[in-house]
């Protein structure tokens, strides 16, 4: 009893210890897979001794709403961002929560990839395509594929309420000519389920609950070279592309590791952490990491980020509707 | 001083009626002590989550040898009981006007006052306020803010708005579907081994009972995520076996009825044990006799056992239908991949995805929870008001079915069930913690640990998550003693209605759904806090209030059974020598109850330590807790890791209960829901 009792004490006093010592960190909110962000926090702690990073992983959309929370509790808990779509980012320097940085690596990106003021940056480039399980009786080749008989009651997708992918996934192809809600619309009569986030899809394709589903590339991609009997295809028609932008808030308590986590994430050798993990580079000059067709050869759909900021909200509604309300 | 012997012998008198003067063995009293007063506590051995710690109003006095009318309380959740209480330990003598020590049962109402002196047991006025007041703030507090968000709702419309909803129609019907058929697979499962247990002569009856409270310990995604392991194309248990369903075949958990199957399976506990506890009330020489009479043992089960357990198997049916509308892990994890939203999904997912401008919106759809859960546990009052339980002889009818040559049969299919239910997805759990990619077919070849590596060596979250989890859970368990001691002293010795209100209020936060709480917690903190001018939401803090409100009940229920064991001889003997009350607090009542204090830590450490329901609205950077990290790992299509933490956490649980079922001879007889 009474060693239970000191036990009991004793991991009481550690908590309180380790809660106190929690504080002065860098805080991160991503949404990266968790190897993903432990690996890219890992590396900048190596590269800057003496900066402790505490990170929370959600899906873009949940972040966000977290963000918010705390925003008005009056509490924003998080010093930088590194989120799945510049739209988001966008909307947040509109309504003043970001700290303009001007980052020496910005001269090794195209003018595209980052936001005049220095609000936000660009750090690899991730497109939406086609997983399908290697056992898949039809190979699809473009997303109009996916609407096919063959693939009734099959096919499976991320919901653009969790992650930020899926929504300019949807809003890409929503104004592309001739796919549109209209496809969505054809998607779900064909019995396509969207539901939680792209790590869904590819557990329930690999696995071959569904066999065909809509995916970032770097997961399908880096899944096969594990060994997974899974199949990604960039599709003719193009696929949509998000390109996962740092930031760093106004409010935030640690400004200087901050900044140094948004070059490191910028600098020749962030990059070619993300190319480790399997992502495309933003960064010019950096190869494309293996498994990937050239650079070049990828078409990626434009997408008005203004409009798409603007009806986020509204394409949101639109997307449930035609999907039920998860 | 009254004899002690005529006390001991009172204490005893329910199980030998009536009564007859002094033992004839010359027991003393003192030597009483050590014998665990089985009457009391198997009048008391109810539903051990969901008691409600209100004891029977003071209008039934019983003297020696007469059942007393085991009136069924306001207590929504009280199984069968046919007890005496036992009566006044002294006479009432006027030598001693400021006593007025009553046991629970005990003849006439004294209400509450809170003038201060030497009242009752002689405890300090401060002890009673401060019970009040930590009460008032863990209980009422949240409820009333809640209420009143709720009620702004209404005022602005935005209720009505919110309630119309096609989306919180549909999260309405799934949730009473699932809530309904999980009830009835948990009625099914549990009433089947708690019949099993308290009538038959099968072997091994701790380990199965043991084995089969386990489903209740492990935290529901869990056992979400290992049953979906375990079927589906691409188990890696049934790959190996070969029995894994082709390409494409829809995963069957993710359905009304997968997830009314795992809400069974975890809440059959809960009905197990309140079987099991009414079945303890059943009269032996009442099965006995119509055994000799010559009836059959089916027709003694069909008439005497059946009719008899009837309040156990509401009071159970009641408690798995309200678990079943609270839970979030199971339809997390089944019911988001099949669009099927059930209201705690409904409410996660507006507060996840819409932001914060939606705070009355949530109010009002956990007040919807509440009001659910509150129509359940009146259908059980309705259902069970009206009927007479009162029983006198013995009790507990053990053993009363030989089981003969059966009875191999019905060992071998009770370990079959314990396979199916508990083993296979536990051992799912681990395969698919040790396959190096989704979808690959795990043998001894391809077999890696590098899930384990990943969350054991890099993963800081499950490090985080651990410390926080530990943390939580010590300073929530240990914490509550603080309040629950003191709670338990004054309920046991004191009675009227001031003690019924604190009992009930006591009991409400936890009958409620976690999400309702973590939604009150979310409404009272997100404002920056007078005074301090600090917000707590977003703290480890907010997450630990909204723990001590919902296990204050889990905490003070081994606290009051050693009470309600504790003869009050002793501290009156002290107090007579002249000890203070913090004196006699320090050398009589603590040693006493220090086992079972211990039994309260370890219990709620236990459910804190895996809790997802709470702390998946409240957690922040850096202060996730285990259930969050797990189910954030499977969200992120990590659920290699994912499972991997979940073994870990399994295997916590065991040692956990092991360490419980270590101290047991130490306990009062009905702490440890898996002993009898």
């Amino acid at each position: 009893m009474k060693t239970l009792l000191s036990a009991v004490a004793a991991a009481l006093v550690a908590g309180l210890m380790s809660t106190a010592a929690f504080a002065g960190n860098l805080i991160l909110y991503t949404s990266q897979p968790n190897e993903d962000a432990q690996a890219t926090v890992d590396a900048f702690m190596a590269a800057n001794p003496g900066v402790e990073v505490e990170w929370v992983r959600e899906g873009t959309t949940k972040i966000m709403a977290k963000l918010m929370a705390e925003i008005e509790a009056g509490n924003p808990v998080a010093d930088v961002l590194l989120i799945a779509d510049t739209v988001t980012m966008q909307r947040l320097k509109e309504a003043g929560h970001l700290m303009p940085y001007k980052s020496a690596e910005a001269a090794a990106y195209d003018a595209s990839l980052y936001d005049a003021d220095g609000a936000y940056y660009s750090t690899k480039m991730i497109t939406t395509g086609i997983i399908y399980n290697s056992s898949a009786p039809m190979k699809p080749a473009g997303w109009q594929d996916l609407a096919k008989p063959e693939a009734k009651g099959l096919v499976t997708m991320p919901s653009p309420l969790t992650s930020g992918a899926a929504l300019i996934h949807a809003q890409t192809l929503a104004g592309v000519d001739g796919l549109g809600w209209d496809y969505y619309k054809a998607l779900a009569e064909n019995g396509a389920t969207a539901a939680g986030g792209n790590g869904g899809v590819l557990k329930a394709v690999a696995t071959g609950e569904k066999v065909y589903g809509m995916v970032v590339d770097f997961m399908a991609i880096r899944e096969k070279a594990k060994g997974a009997p899974v199949e990604f295809v960039f599709p003719a028609e193009g696929v949509s592309a998000v390109t996962e932008p740092v930031g760093i808030l106004k409010t935030a308590k640690n400004p200087e590791p901050a900044k140094k986590f948004v070059d490191f994430l910028l600098s020749e050798e962030g990059q070619k952490v993300a190319v480790k993990m399997g992502y495309i580079p933003a960064r010019n000059g950096v190869a494309l990491p293996e498994g990937f067709p050239a650079r070049e050869t990828i078409k990626v759909l434009p997408v008005d980020a203004a409009a798409a900021a603007k009806n986020a909200e509204a394409d949101l509604k639109t997307f449930s509707g035609i999907f039920g309300t998860n | 001083m009254p004899n002690t012997d005529e006390i001991a012998c009172s204490r005893r008198g329910a199980s030998r009626a009536p009564a007859e003067g002094p033992d004839a063995e010359g027991r003393s009293g003192f030597k009483m002590l050590e014998r665990p007063l089985r009457v009391l506590s198997k009048a008391r051995r109810f539903q051990w989550l969901r008691l409600l710690l209100g004891g029977e109003t003071a209008d039934g006095a019983g003297r020696d040898g007469e059942a007393v009318p085991a009136k069924l309380p306001k207590a929504l959740t009280r199984t069968l009981r046919g007890f005496e209480p036992p009566p006044m330990p002294y006479a009432a003598a006027d030598d001693l006007p400021e006593r007025k020590t009553r046991r629970r049962g005990a003849g006439r109402r004294f209400p509450f006052s809170l003038r201060g002196g030497q009242r009752g047991g002689g405890e300090p006025a401060w002890l009673m306020l401060f019970v009040f007041c930590a009460v008032f703030l863990l209980s009422a507090l949240p409820l009333i803010r809640l209420g009143w968000a709720g009620f702004g709702g209404l005022v602005e419309g935005e209720a009505a708005r919110v309630l119309f909803e096609p989306a919180t129609f549909a999260a309405l019907r799934n949730t009473l579907i699932t809530a309904t058929g999980g009830m009835l697979i948990s009625l099914m499962l549990g009433a089947f081994f708690a019949f099993a247990m308290a009538l038959t002569d099968i072997r091994g009856k701790l380990a199965l009972s043991f084995a089969f409270m386990l489903p209740m310990m492990i935290p529901p995604q869990v056992t979400a995520l290992a049953w979906v392991e375990m079927s589906g194309p691409s188990s890696p248990l049934l790959k190996a076996l070969g029995l894994a369903p082709p390409l494409g075949s829809p995963q069957p958990l993710y359905s009304f009825s997968g997830i009314a199957l795992l809400l069974g399976v975890q809440h059959a506990p809960l009905v197990f044990l309140a079987v099991k506890a009414g079945l303890a009330g059943a009269p032996r020489d009442g099965v006995e006799a119509a055994r000799l009479a010559g009836a059959s043992p089916w027709r003694v089960f069909r008439d005497i056992v059946l009719p008899l357990s009837f309040p156990g198997l509401i009071a159970g049916a009641a408690i798995a239908f309200v678990s079943g509308i609270g839970n979030f892990g199971i339809p997390a994890i089944l019911g988001i991949p099949a669009s099927i939203e059930t209201l705690p999904t409904l409410i996660f997912s507006r507060l996840a995805s819409f932001g914060t401008a939606t705070f009355g919106e949530i109010a009002v759809l956990s007040s919807l929870i509440a009001v659910v859960s509150a129509a359940g546990l009146l259908l059980q009052q309705r259902a069970l008001s009206g009927r007479d339980y009162r029983l006198i002889g013995l009790f507990g009818a053990n053993a009363a079915f030989a089981l003969g040559r059966l009875r191999l049969a019905a060992e071998a299919l009770l370990w079959a069930l314990l396979a199916v239910v508990l083993v296979a997805p536990l051992l799912a759990l681990v395969a698919s913690s040790l396959v190096p990619a989704y979808g690959v077919p795990l043998n001894f070849q391809t077999m890696s640990l590098h899930a384990y590596g990943e969350i054991l060596f890099r993963q800081s979250v499950t490090l985080t998550a651990l410390r926080n989890s530990l943390f939580l859970a010590s300073a929530a368990a240990v914490g509550l003693l603080v309040v629950t001691v003191p709670t338990g002293y004054l309920l046991v010795r004191r009675r009227g209605a001031l003690a019924n209100l604190l009992a009930i209020l006591i009991e409400v936060p936890y009958a409620l759904p976690g999400i309702v709480l973590a939604v009150a917690f979310i409404l009272i903190f997100a404002a920056p806090l007078p005074v301090i001018g600090l917000s707590l939401y977003g703290t480890i803090w907010i997450i630990l209030a909204a723990y001590f409100s919902s296990f204050l009940a889990v905490s003070l229920k081994p606290v009051m059974s050693a009470f309600l064991q504790m003869d009050p001889a002793l501290e009156e003997a002290a107090r007579l020598a002249g000890a203070g009350f913090l004196r006699r607090t320090r050398d009589v009542l603590l040693p006493l109850i220090a086992p079972a204090a211990g039994a309260s830590v370890i219990l709620v450490f236990l459910i804190a330590a895996n809790e997802l329901t709470v702390s998946a609205l409240l957690w922040s950077a850096g202060t996730q807790t285990l259930g969050v990290a797990i189910f954030n790992l499977d969200d992120s299509g990590s659920s290699d890791l994912a499972s991997a933490l979940s073994v870990l956490v399994v295997l916590m649980v065991i040692a956990l209960m092991a360490a419980l079922e270590f101290i047991a001879k130490y306990l009062p007889e009905d702490v440890l829901p898996w002993r009898n």
